[in-house]
Parts: C-alpha cells; sequence; structure tokens
C-alpha cells in the first residue's frame, strides 16, 4: 500500500530536479531578475510586455553578448537574496551598486545615475535642509516618512536619519499611493521617476521635491549597474564591454530619450 | 471600468496559475496527508513521531514564512542533495511555481493528516470484521472498504482544506508567480487603481472558492446516494 | 549552507521587539471578530430572511476570498476614494495597524459565526426540550442552555482559529507592520541570509503556537469538567 505512494512521490520529486537539472545545463541563457513594478525602468505594461529602462538595458546588453534572456520577477527586498540563491544570474532593477552590497555581489560598471530626493505636499511648509544641503534632523520631527525597504534611500535615512518616524514598504507604487492618501508625509524616491511618474500628473500636482537631491557615493554609489553574484569576473568583462559599447553607440542614450528630455548616463563611463 | 481594458487577459492567465497551482498542490496535498496519517496510524514508534512532528511544525508556522523559506532555502538544499549525485551540476532550482505549490501542500497537508487520521479511525471496526469474515486481503480490505468509507467521512473537512489550497496561492504572489495578485500589482504600477485591481483578484478568487464548494456538495450527494435515509 | 548560529542570536531580540504588535493584532481582531461572529451567528439562527441572507453572503464572500487579498483591499484599495479620505474613518485607516486589525477581524469574524453555528447546531434537542419543558422561554433557553454547552463544542474548532489568525497576522508585514515577519524581511533584506532568520522566526511562531494549544487545553478541561465520565 505505501509502496505506490512513495512511488508517485519519488517519481514526483525526480521530475522536480529533473526540470531544474535542464535549466542549469542549457547553453548561454541568463536569467535577469528585477522588480517588474518600478516603471519606468522595469515594469509590464497592460499586453503583458515588459518594458523600460532596465530591460532595454538588459536586451541591449543580451544582444551584444550572444546571450539569450530569462526574466524573472522579484520582490525588491528578496533581490539580492534570490541571486544569492540562484533564481537568477543578473540583476538588472536598477540597483545602485553600494559598498555595502559590493560585500555580498559583485556589479558591472554603471549605466544610470543613481541620486535620491525627497517628496511632500505642497501644503506643508517643510525646510529639511541646510544651506550646504545638510538635513536638519529636527525638522524631520512629526513627520512620517516612507521608504523602500533594502534601498539605498532607506539606507541614507538609518545612518543620517536615525530618529526619523520611517514606514518600510514592499515596492514603489504603494510608496506614492500612499503619499497622496496622506499616509505619510514624506518620502525619498528616484527625482527621475518621481517627475515622470508622479509630479508631472494630475495625481501630483499637490506635492513638489522638498529638499535637493542626494548623490552622496556612499550610500547611493556611483550609479546603477548590473548584479551577479561573486566570482564570475569572466562574465563581468564580457558586460562591461556590452555597456560600453551601447554607451558610446548611442544606444544608451537612445533607451534614456524614450522616456526622459535627458540622458541618464555620463558619456566617461564608457571610457 | 476602462481603466481594466488590457488587463483582462492578464488577469485570466493569472487565474489559470491559480487553477494550475490548486490542481498540482491537491494531488501533493492528498500523497502528503495520507502518508501523515498512515505514519500516525502505524506500528512504528519513528513514524508515528515525525509525522507528530510534521503536523506540529506546518500548523504553528504562518504559510508565508514556509513559501519564503522554501523559496531561498530549497534551491540551496537541492543543489547539496544533487550534487552528491553528480558534482558537475552547479546548481538545481525550484521555480516559484513549484516552490510555492509545494509549500501549501505542505503546509494543508499537515491539517489533511489529522482529517485523514480522523477519518480512518471513524470507518466502522464491523466492516472491517466484515471483511476479514469473507476472507478479504489487507490490501483489498483498504481499497474496497477503508477507503469508500473514508473519504465520506473525510469529505466536509477535506472541502475547507482545498479550499484553503485555493485561498493560499495568493501567497505565492509574494515569491514572483505571475498569478492573479502579481498582475494586480503590474495593473496597479500602470493605472494607479488599487481598489478596482484587487476587487477583480477577489473576485476571481471567490469564483474558484464557489467552483470547489458546488464540487464538495456534488461529491456529498454523490457519495450518499446508496445511503437510505440521507439527507 | 553555512548556518550563521551569530547572526540568530543578534536578530531574535530585534524580532521579538515585534511580538508586542503581533500579540497586539491578535487579541484585537480575536475579540473584535469575536463580537461580529456573535452577531452574524445571532443573524442567522434568527429565521428572519432579512437578516439571514445578508449574514450568509457576508460569510461566503468573507471565507471565499484570501486574506491577504482582504487586507490589501482595506489598507490600498480603500483609500482611492476621496470619501474614505475624508470621513471620520480615516484616522484609524490611515495607520496599517488600523487597517490590519479591521481586515483581520472581518475575516476571522465570518469563520467563527460558522463555528458557534456548528456549537449551536450541535446541542442536543433533548436538553433543550427539558428546557421547554421546565416553562423556560426561549431567550432564556438560548441564555442558560445553549450557549454553554455550545460553546464547551466550539471550543476546539475555535482553538484552531485563533492559532489561524496568529498566523495570519504574519501578512500584517505585507502593509509595512513591523511585527515579528516584517522586522524579519527588513533583516533579511539587510543580511542577505534568509534561511537563519525565517527559520528562527518559524521556532518563535511554533512556540507562540504551542502556548495558545496549552492555553485552550486548560480552558476545555475547565469548561468539560463535568463532561469527564467519557
Amino acid at each position: 500500500m505505501k509502496l505506490p505512494i512513495f512511488k508517485k512521490l519519488a517519481f514526483g520529486l525526480a521530475s522536480v530536479l529533473t526540470i531544474g537539472m535542464v535549466s542549469s545545463v542549457s547553453a548561454e541563457t541568463l536569467r535577469v531578475g528585477m522588480e517588474c513594478t518600478y516603471a519606468p525602468f522595469n515594469y509590464k505594461t497592460a499586453d503583458g510586455e515588459l518594458a523600460g529602462y532596465d530591460v532595454d538595458v538588459a536586451n541591449g546588453v543580451g544582444r551584444i553578448i550572444g546571450a539569450d534572456l530569462e526574466f524573472v520577477c522579484q520582490e525588491w527586498d528578496g533581490m539580492i537574496p534570490a541571486l544569492l540563491a540562484n533564481k537568477f544570474d543578473l540583476i538588472i532593477a536598477s540597483m545602485s551598486i553600494t559598498e555595502k552590497r559590493m560585500k555580498k555581489i559583485d556589479f558591472s560598471g554603471p549605466y544610470r545615475f543613481s541620486t535620491g530626493r525627497m517628496l511632500g505636499p505642497k501644503s506643508k511648509e517643510m525646510d529639511l535642509f541646510d544651506d550646504a544641503g545638510n538635513p536638519i534632523p529636527d525638522n524631520f520631527k512629526g513627520l512620517r516618512v516612507g521608504l523602500e525597504r533594502a534601498t539605498t534611500y532607506s539606507n541614507w535615512f538609518e545612518e543620517i536619519l536615525p530618529g526619523a518616524d520611517v514606514v518600510l514598504y514592499d515596492g514603489s507604487e504603494p510608496l506614492y499611493l500612499d503619499l497622496q492618501n496622506g499616509r505619510v508625509d514624506l518620502i525619498m524616491t528616484n527625482p527621475m521617476k518621481a517627475h515622470l511618474k508622479f509630479l508631472s500628473k494630475p495625481d501630483g500636482a499637490g506635492f513638489e521635491f522638498k529638499g535637493p537631491t542626494v548623490d552622496e557615493v556612499k550610500y547611493f554609489g556611483i550609479g546603477v549597474g548590473i548584479g551577479m553574484r561573486q566570482g564570475e569576473d569572466d562574465l563581468k568583462g564580457r558586460l562591461n564591454t556590452a555597456l560600453k559599447e551601447l554607451i558610446n553607440s548611442g544606444e544608451l542614450e537612445k533607451y534614456a530619450l524614450k522616456i526622459f528630455p535627458f540622458k541618464l548616463h555620463k558619456d566617461e563611463w564608457g571610457l | 471600468m476602462d481603466v481594466l481594458a488590457g488587463w483582462w487577459d492578464d488577469y485570466f492567465w493569472g487565474a489559470v496559475v491559480v487553477g494550475k497551482v490548486f490542481f498540482c498542490s491537491l494531488a501533493l496535498m492528498i500523497i502528503f496527508g495520507l502518508l501523515g496519517a498512515m505514519a500516525k496510524l502505524s506500528n512504528s514508534r519513528v513514524a508515528q513521531k515525525i509525522a507528530g512532528a510534521y503536523t506540529v511544525v506546518f500548523r504553528g508556522t504562518p504559510e508565508i514564512l514556509v513559501v519564503l523559506l522554501l523559496y531561498f532555502g530549497s534551491a540551496v538544499v537541492l543543489t547539496a542533495i544533487a550534487q552528491v549525485f553528480n558534482p558537475e551540476i552547479k546548481f538545481v532550482d525550484v521555480p516559484p511555481f513549484w516552490a510555492g505549490t509545494i509549500a501549501i501542500s505542505i503546509i494543508v497537508g499537515s491539517y489533511a493528516t489529522e482529517t485523514f487520521r480522523g477519518a480512518f479511525l471513524g470507518v466502522h471496526p464491523g466492516s472491517i470484521e466484515a471483511a476479514r469474515a469473507l476472507g478479504m486481503s489487507d490490501l483489498q480490505t483498504f481499497v474496497y472498504v477503508r477507503i469508500p468509507e473514508m473519504w465520506r467521512l473525510a469529505l466536509p473537512p477535506f472541502g475547507n482544506h482545498m479550499l484553503s489550497l485555493v485561498k493560499d496561492t495568493a501567497l505565492i504572489s509574494i515569491i514572483g508567480l505571475n498569478e492573479t495578485m502579481f498582475v494586480a500589482k503590474q495593473a496597479i504600477t500602470v493605472t494607479g487603481k488599487p481598489f478596482t485591481m484587487y476587487i477583480v483578484v477577489g473576485a476571481i478568487y471567490l469564483g474558484f472558492s464557489t467552483v470547489v464548494t458546488l464540487f464538495v456538495m456534488g461529491a456529498e450527494k454523490f457519495g450518499e446516494r446508496t445511503t437510505v435515509g440521507a439527507k | 549552507m553555512s548556518f550563521d548560529l551569530q547572526l540568530i542570536i543578534e536578530s531574535l531580540p530585534v524580532m521579538l521587539m515585534g511580538i508586542g504588535i503581533t500579540f497586539k493584532l491578535l487579541v484585537i481582531s480575536g475579540v473584535l471578530g469575536l463580537l461580529l461572529a456573535i452577531c452574524l451567528l445571532l443573524m442567522r439562527i434568527s429565521g428572519l430572511w432579512y437578516l439571514n441572507i445578508p449574514a450568509q453572503i457576508y460569510i461566503y464572500v468573507f471565507r471565499g476570498t484570501p486574506i491577504l487579498v482582504q487586507i490589501f483591499i482595506v489598507y490600498y484599495g480603500l483609500p482611492q476614494f476621496e470619501s474614505v479620505r475624508e470621513s471620520i474613518f480615516w484616522p484609524i485607516l490611515r495607520e496599517p495597524t488600523g487597517c490590519a486589525i479591521l481586515a483581520l477581524s472581518l475575516n476571522t469574524g465570518a469563520y467563527v459565526s460558522e463555528i458557534l453555528r456548528g456549537g449551536v447546531l450541535g446541542v442536543d434537542k433533548g436538553v433543550l426540550e427539558a428546557g421547554s419543558a421546565l416553562g423556560m422561554s426561549a431567550h432564556q433557553k438560548f441564555i442558560y442552555i445553549t450557549t454553554p454547552i455550545a460553546t464547551r463544542l466550539a471550543l476546539p474548532a475555535y482553538s484552531n482559529d485563533v492559532i489561524s489568525l496568529l498566523k495570519s497576522t504574519a501578512l500584517a508585514s505585507t502593509i509595512t507592520i513591523a511585527d515579528m515577519t516584517g522586522i524579519a524581511r527588513t533583516i533579511v533584506a539587510d543580511t542577505y541570509a534568509p534561511y537563519e532568520i525565517f527559520i528562527s522566526l518559524a521556532v518563535v511562531y511554533m512556540i507562540f503556537t504551542f502556548g495558545l494549544q496549552k492555553l485552550f487545553g486548560i480552558i476545555e478541561g475547565y469548561l468539560g469538567q463535568y463532561t469527564k465520565r467519557e
């Protein structure tokens, strides 16, 4: 009686392993992890297609190095653990190259600026930064700040303003939604995205940037790059070559101009 | 309502995924439940203790934790196992579909273990004696006497377990499975209308629950068809 | 697979800071859910169609949809409407904890009402007839006979539901609440060590569950003290 059932179970396990093993042996297919809910950098359109700056970069790089790409959607706070657990091979998800992250994973060269800026309602007067561009901790009292977990923004806040009243979110969209409905008074996020998707739309009419752009390299790194597991120097070399080609041929700029009236990288990265 | 235009087909495919997860996890859940029940009812103390640990661990841990653990941990464990057999293999990965399906099957399976155990114990001793008297072997007794009585007893709580499977599918969205909740998150990124999107998800799940409930009611009628005086 | 014990020892106290919130969610939702369940139960057994049908619809909807969806609709969905944001409920709905308690109570209320109904239906008719014979009114029978017996019958199933409620509180982490699971996810995101953290968290929940089971065991023993002949 137990035998038929055990046989079924063994068969089931064996097929799962086989499926896994098959996916591990195939030729140059690189799996790319991204959030899929971070417009305009990586998101899904109504047609079910992935679109955005990161997607374009991924496709461009894949084309140049001659690899097939498979996209995997992953919640942001599990992005690095998932890479380390072999769920995918590359992270192309607007992930900033920071020292903290470099302890666990490797990065290619940068392909986009990484900065942060705060957003708040126009109706509230907020004097958050002094003239030198340093934040004034006292003026953050009584303000509830929304941040996405495990981001450069939450990191910056943790180190610079540890006493602030911070609420951590799983994704970026809920952040904007809650700013709109007043659950949080302030958010810190990517200023390019904020401008495009929020401030220039009717929903964002009552909001504005509070304070200058923050781009301390210590927290934001030199930019966003392609993440990969440590020890893959060959892959890193190929990716860097591909990125430089995209920059020098002007293709990277084309991707940016699809969404913004300016390019998102520094030309010197192509050298 | 036109905000939903273009998303209907995504929701449809998401619902298909929910269906796939349901059937796969149903099969696995029955397997786990039966194994656990038989272990608990067996004469082996070891089997009983293992099954006991199984039910305690998975009835006491939040489903979302089991899903997250299986997703991150499974690859490492399976890779280690696979490398024992074939050192060439660099990694074995379990995609979110299977990590999630197995996770919810294990969890609901632990409840099913108790249900099946109770149902097996509820089989009339008289029926077993009659089978013995007729000279039936153990296997014949199991197939022709125990199972038929047992599934009828187990049906109402089993129906609840099936509903749990349907609803726990929503949790797998957290590890990236492209079912309806995940579709909703993507749709919200583009449309900014969370209420509408999540209501659709709720309606889809309600639809599934209704189908399962109707199926269970039909199965109960089927089970009672030879019973005199059934209500 | 290196198991970082040091990490667990450092992280456990941090995660346990969330136990207060977990407990708060459990107790408040449990109590509110029970009150709601009693209302629904009375509506269901009232025999009046205009009370019975709405109750049945409510129970059907809340038991037929995932709790995660319900939490998301309350937290992310409701503020979509201007009218909600300007209503008197906004101070509660503004807080993620308020939303979690609301969603959890609505959900557990539906389940518990069915459990209570099962208990009520399980009361032996003979005992009720004895009550009538003694001249008790319908109200008196309900209060003095049905309620004590139904409570005792429903208790095992109810304890299961309370444990389910405990596990559902972990979902509050998806709407920014810093309960044990929420803190754990933040630690995992910072240290990239999912299994050490999640396994130790699972152990904490199991201990909590064990405690609840023991507690209910004591209550069941106390309520059933006169039925021990079985």
